[in-house]
């Protein structure tokens, strides 16, 4: 079976062929290759600049034609409603050109299954994600049943991060910047608060930290914040790392699970990759995690895997016209 | 349900009631019945000269017991009915012992149905004091209650309204409007600056101040939240969306730009920079409508847009500053 996938429910422009579960192709807008063919400036969240970067990105992924798919996949949600709108109707639109069926993908979903390529998973597994959009644990009894045991409450882990880069002065995605200043800074230096101390608590809350660090360092003078910049990177980092391995570890110790997975955008940070794999070892589970950074943040590659099992069960959309964007989508 | 007529029957024929009201428990009279008040008096112990505050259950019957200007008017109906007890110069149509020997009335709009209901059908004001002695703590439940008082004491009650352990709110907040910079005599749920400004101290008062802002809703309406990051913007908006009935966990919408609940539209401009993205979002499209909008980060519109957004929508903007670190001041 072959498929052709396509993610838009944020800021990257996402297409990726795949020959069953095996990724024949990836391709991310975002990727410095491509800003060049767009002159390098790339707005954040326009739909023009997906409409934009769409067919490009399509052609990119299919090296060919499309005769020989045989199924299109789309991100239904969650997401940016207007950014979800541009991938589904190019997907309707292919799916009718070409008379191609077509599965209707949840972009959560997607992120459990980037951490099953090339791995044999063990059920019930326990996910961790964690992006800019999104912070959840997901118990996966098999593959198609989840179950959602911790979520944040108010900001994303990767949003947190994103803020807090934005208050030193840093620059966006905050993300991949604050983890290169955190290496070698002073953890301690500021008193951040530990949240959600409840041990009965599996979800999480990272807007406190981010008020907290922010009020700390607002009033300080420029030169002493850039002074200390690798300490206070460190320090706001260290909390938000802490609250997610407090919280996995929780989830791991009531539901008993044979496999850890983690995935999202956070996960292209090392440090938390460290302390993840530490934590596994701890546990005596094994776990995995996507390979690359394209399998991390957003990818149509995730999109097309869990649209493989989709249709492998029979899943696919059986009113092409009636496909809507839902940007709140449950899991 | 409780029984309003059983109650009203006792409070008309001079009864002392025991029940709950949106802050503790109170001990209610017929206001205007001087043997009434007599009873309350005697039961907490109380000397004369030292007000007891009434319950009303709208501005119109307030200004029938006190002098209320224009700008005493617009305090009323910004703060009540909610945990706030107004200090306004009395006309003296209450039983003696309820006004201050200063001739001050202290007045409450609870918010509690039971209580507005059983003051409408009445038709006069009823002694909203705490149930307590003198001195003492108030209470939360009857039985913590019932346990202070001598068996003389608990035989003066009438009727007790027993609607278990209320939420622990602090008892309300005693504000004097008398002059033109408003006095907090008690400090109490919430504080208020003026008509328009409210102190939080945490999580839960800037909810509460969202509930405050959520009664006085009545049409359509933006609240367009301008502020500072971690000043408890989303909290608020939250709290207006729980109010509005929104079952599921309401996550700050940052990233997806707006997230939309149906009747509740819950929107965070934090990464919007240019008039492009405004349009590519549909701004004025997804906020029509609806009933109630919260706006995160208002300001990243620029003024052309709020300007617009005036014209043709009832649109209110709520500022949240930061004082120190556990202390926020909204300004409606």
């Amino acid at each position: 079976m072959k498929i052709l996938a396509i993610e838009t429910s944020c800021d990257d422009t996402c297409a990726a062929v795949l020959e069953n579960a095996k990724i024949i192709s990836n391709v991310i807008s975002s990727q410095t290759d491509l800003y060049k063919e767009w002159g390098g400036v790339v707005p954040n969240i326009a739909k023009q600049a997906h409409k934009e970067r769409i067919d490009l990105v399509i052609d990119k992924a299919l090296r060919g034609d499309l005769a020989d798919i045989d199924v299109i996949a789309v991100t239904q949600g969650p997401g940016l409603a207007v950014a979800l709108g541009v991938g589904i109707d190019k997907a309707k639109e292919l799916a009718k050109k070409y008379s191609k069926k077509l599965v209707a993908v949840n972009h959560i979903e997607g992120h459990i299954m980037s951490s099953f390529f090339d791995h044999e998973i063990k059920f019930p597994a326990l996910c961790l994600t964690a992006s800019g959009g999104h912070t959840k644990l997901i118990l996966i009894n098999k593959i198609g049943d989840y179950k959602i045991v911790g979520e944040t409450l108010d900001d994303a882990s990767g949003e947190a991060l994103d803020k807090a880069a934005k208050m030193m002065g840093l620059g966006y995605p905050g993300g991949p910047i604050i983890e290169r200043l955190a290496k070698g800074g002073n953890e301690k230096i500021l008193e951040l608060p530990k949240v959600l101390r409840d041990n009965k608590i599996l979800d999480f809350s990272f807007s406190g930290i981010k008020t907290s660090f922010y009020y700390k360092i607002k009033d300080l003078p420029k030169a002493e914040i850039a002074q200390n910049i690798k300490d206070y990177a460190a320090c706001f980092q260290n909390s938000v790392f802490e609250q997610l391995c407090r919280k996995f570890k929780l989830a791991i110790e009531k539901y008993q699970p044979k496999m850890l997975l983690a995935s999202g955008g956070v996960m292209c940070n090392l440090e938390l990759r460290k302390r993840l794999r530490n934590l596994a070892k701890e546990m005596n589970l094994p776990i995995n995690m996507p390979y690359k950074k394209e399998l991390n943040t957003d990818n149509a590659a995730m999109i097309g895997l869990a649209a493989y099992y989709k249709a492998m069960r029979g899943e696919f959309v059986e009113d092409i016209e009636k496909l809507e964007r839902d940007a709140r989508m449950k899991l | 349900m409780f029984d309003v007529e059983k109650i009203i029957n006792i409070l008309k024929s001079g009864g002392l009631v025991v029940m709950p009201s949106d802050t503790v428990y109170i001990l209610a009279v017929d206001a205007t019945n001087k043997l009434a008040v007599e009873k309350l008096l005697k039961f907490k112990n109380r000397w004369v000269g030292k007000a007891i505050s009434v319950a009303v259950c709208n501005i119109d019957m307030a200004s029938l017991y006190a002098d209320i200007n224009d700008i005493e008017q617009n305090i009323y109906s910004s703060l009540l009915p909610g945990p706030f007890t107004l200090i306004s110069k009395g006309k003296h149509k209450v039983a003696k012992g309820i006004e201050a020997e200063d001739g001050s009335l202290g007045i409450r709009i609870p918010d509690n149905k039971l209580i507005q209901k059983v003051i409408e059908k009445l038709g006069k004001p009823i002694s909203a004091t705490s149930a307590n002695l003198s001195g003492r703590r108030p209470h939360y439940s009857v039985e913590s209650f019932l346990k202070t008082l001598s068996v003389t004491k608990r035989n003066m009650i009438d009727l007790i309204v027993d609607e278990g352990k209320l939420v622990r709110n602090k008892p309300s907040t005693v504000i004097d409007i008398r002059e033109s910079e408003m006095k907090i005599l008690r400090r109490g749920e919430l504080i208020a600056k003026n008509a328009k400004s409210f102190i939080s101290k945490s999580e839960r008062e800037t909810q509460k101040i969202a509930g405050l802002v959520f009664k006085k809703i009545e049409k359509p309406i933006i609240l367009g939240l301008s502020g500072d990051l971690g000043t408890g913007k989303t909290i608020f908006s939250k709290e207006i969306g729980k109010l509005m009935g929104v079952k599921e966990k309401i996550v700050s919408p940052t990233f997806n730009i707006y997230n939309d609940y149906g009747d509740f539209l819950h929107m965070d401009l934090y990464r919007i920079n240019n008039q492009l993205e405004i349009d590519e979002i549909k701004f004025f499209e997804i906020i029509s409508g609806k009933k109630i909008v919260c706006i995160e980060w208002i300001e990243n519109l620029g003024k052309e847009n709020i300007d617009k957004l005036k014209k043709i929508s009832n649109l209110k903007i709520i500022t949240f500053n930061y004082i120190d670190e556990t202390t926020r001041e909204i300004k409606l």
